[in-house]
């Protein structure tokens, strides 16, 4: 596979277990967070377990790329922005946007969460590796089964039993 | 006294090759370390090596990065090293960044962090990387020596072993408080010689055990730090006492004038010009030793191994059989950046492989040749070092040595090695009777009776051959243009000491 052709593959794979993950945090949260959107509850576990190992001012950075990236695909998210503990602000109306809630039948409302997730796991899956980025993810979200989210050939399965 | 009932400290494997001699087996677990030297000197690759060798999920390492490399970018490169398994982490292996709390607190709350996750995780490997920059900020020096006496007391009190990293300068040595707690002290140097770079390294203290003093040569390659001992790793290696037994040279001629051959473990010096067939007796020398059962390496600078055997077999000798079954390596060593001990390792290494009991070096002059000049200065030193090593395990050694051919002199060697040799064989040209013929003189046998003749030779189809008795009609010999004595007829070889 040539460059443009494995760049491709990573960025599908990205956006699907973004997708995944996002549809995971919208049930799991319904109960425990529900004011929260799904966007930001896998946000704010990647900030935590991420910033423990890279630092928080690590996640910051790499968070704020990948708004910069998501910015250029969705002007939705042009409010939004990265603060010095590396959460997540002035996402607005956009934030309305990602309700997962339609998760259900598999139809998410906006692909904006997606989007914003998929640039972050695509820069881990560049400067952590694709082993690594997966053990991360494992390690963030221990409920779900991503034991496939890494292979690029098999569907991410989530559970929250 | 009996050490009955004495502390035993486990050594742990540092999972660097070759560094596990230097230290003296291991490092001594639940020692707090440091590893020190400039930027680029291999200080976190070496600790990740040592995390790597002895984490596991019951009993994990804990990374603790501070400000300096980016944990991230710090995990990007080393991913690149075969020894980084991405699979250990996180259960084994554990990455936490101490950076905010080090800006934004004081040395009581880093230690206090450091206690809560020490505490949490059960580590038996514990990094601080690097522990420079966490102290940088200023401290009053009470601050910064009660953390450190803290810390290392609660890190071995916690049974871990402990790497603090840090970029220091050796005249900061002195007065540094954190050099007085450390218990291991690792010093890595990094030194441009002229177009080369030499990496050595050296334990300055390392407490309950002996390590190997001096500075080691160590290399960075694909596969992380390795470390070159200055004993080449056979400090441990039961000696052999010497050998009663005497090796064939295949020159039954050669062979009595050494009183039956070359001692075993000898080591044993081929000296003479260009042509006079040093490397066809060297050649000899091997392939009688495969004749005889004895699995041999030749270490060839000046052509390539091909060749080498080519011209064996123009001789007669087949050494194309004898690699394929591996009793032969012919190593070509002509890698120009390596280090003297790099290239000896190299030969250490094929020895022990094929249980080498004959060694040639074919030749010394090719051998420093191929080292870059930076290098040189220690050639004779680590020679007699791997001369010393290899003979002590019973091999046998001869190497060739190129001398500018003197009508004045007779020189040996040209590096002022004789005294590394047991046996000294010295061939010349002579000018006799308007030809210029070969002679071959036994100097120097050890412990040995050899013959004082000055024979004549020849190098022929089947390698060389030695030519009727002593030269008693000349006199001078040695001076390359003899002149005819009025002597009748040879006299009956002379065997002494």
């Amino acid at each position: 596979m040539n460059d443009a052709g494995s760049k491709k593959t990573i960025r599908l794979e990205t956006d699907r277990l973004a997708r995944r993950l996002l549809i995971y945090e919208s049930k799991a949260g319904k109960s425990s967070e529900p004011g929260k959107s799904p966007t930001l509850r896998v946000y704010e576990k990647l900030r935590q377990n991420l910033g423990a190992f890279a630092g928080i001012a690590g996640f910051k950075s790499l968070a704020s790329r990948a708004l910069a990236l998501a910015r250029s695909e969705d002007p939705g998210f042009s409010k939004a922005r990265v603060a010095e503990d590396g959460t997540l602000q002035g996402l607005g109306e956009i934030e309305h946007q990602v309700d997962f809630d339609n998760a259900a039948v598999g139809e998410p409302s906006s692909e904006a969460g997606i989007i914003l997730i998929a640039r972050l796991l695509g820069l881990l899956h560049i400067f952590l590796g694709e082993t690594l980025t997966a053990r991360l993810l494992r390690v963030t979200w221990p409920g779900a089964a991503l034991d496939d989210c890494n292979s690029g050939t098999g569907e991410t399965r989530e559970h929250t039993g | 006294m009996s050490t009955q009932g004495r502390v035993t400290i486990n050594k742990l494997t540092t999972g660097v090759p070759g560094l596990d001699e230097i230290v003296g087996g291991g490092l001594p677990e639940f020692s707090f370390n440091i590893i020190a030297g400039a930027p680029g000197s291999g200080k976190t690759t070496l600790a990740h090596q040592f995390v790597f060798a002895n984490a596991t999920p019951e009993r994990p390492a804990i990374y603790f990065t501070v400000l300096g490399e980016s944990a991230i970018k710090m995990l990007r490169y080393q991913q690149q090293y075969t020894f980084f398994d991405p699979s250990r982490l996180p259960d084994a292996i554990r990455f936490i960044n101490l950076s905010q709390i080090v800006l934004e607190k004081d040395l009581g709350a880093v230690l206090e962090e450091i206690t809560r996750e020490v505490e949490k995780a059960n580590p038996a490997v514990v990094v601080v990387d690097s522990f420079r920059t966490m102290v940088r900020k200023p401290q009053s020096d009470m601050d910064l020596q009660s953390f450190i006496q803290r810390l290392a007391l609660f890190l071995a009190s916690w049974q871990a072993t402990t790497f603090l990293i840090g970029e220091y300068a050796e005249d900061e040595l002195r007065d540094n408080p954190i050099f007085t707690v450390a218990d291991g002290l690792f010093w890595l140097h990094q030194i441009a010689e002229r177009n080369s770079i030499v990496r050595k390294l050296q334990i300055i203290k390392l407490r309950g055990q002996e390590s190997v003093p001096g500075l080691h040569t160590f290399r960075i390659t694909n596969a992380g730090v390795q470390a070159f001992s200055r004993t080449f790793g056979l400090t441990a290696r039961k000696r052999n006492p010497p050998g009663h037994r005497r090796l064939s040279f295949g020159v039954p001629e050669l062979d009595k004038m050494l009183d039956g051959g070359v001692r075993e473990g000898d080591s044993v010096l081929i000296a003479g010009s260009s042509g006079t067939g040093k490397s066809v007796l060297a050649t000899q020398f091997i392939a009688e030793g495969l004749r005889q059962g004895e699995p041999g390496i030749v270490a060839v600078f000046e052509e390539r191994p091909e060749a080498y055997a080519e011209r064996a077999t123009s001789l007669g000798l087949d050494l194309e059989t004898p690699q394929k079954d591996g009793k032969l390596t012919i190593l070509y060593l002509r890698p120009l950046d390596l280090s003297v001990d790099e290239t000896m390792q190299s030969i250490l290494d094929a020895v022990q492989k094929i249980g080498a009991k004959r060694l040639v070096i074919d030749s010394l002059a090719g051998f420093e040749m191929a080292l870059s000049p930076g290098f040189r200065a220690d050639f004779r030193e680590s020679l007699y070092r791997m001369i010393f090593a290899l003979t002590g395990i019973g091999v046998t050694i001869l190497s060739t040595v190129e001398v500018d051919e003197s009508f004045t002199e007779f020189p040996f060697s040209t590096y002022s090695i004789s005294f590394l040799c047991d046996d000294i064989l010295r061939l010349r040209y002579v000018s006799i009777d308007g030809q210029l013929r070969k002679v071959m003189v036994v100097i120097k046998m050890r412990g040995g009776n050899h013959a004082k003749d000055i024979r004549e030779y020849e190098i022929t189809s089947t390698g060389v051959v030695i030519l009727g008795k002593r030269l008693t009609e000349y006199q001078a010999l040695i001076s390359g243009i003899p002149v005819r004595s009025d002597r009748p007829g040879p006299e009956e070889s002379s065997q002494d000491t």
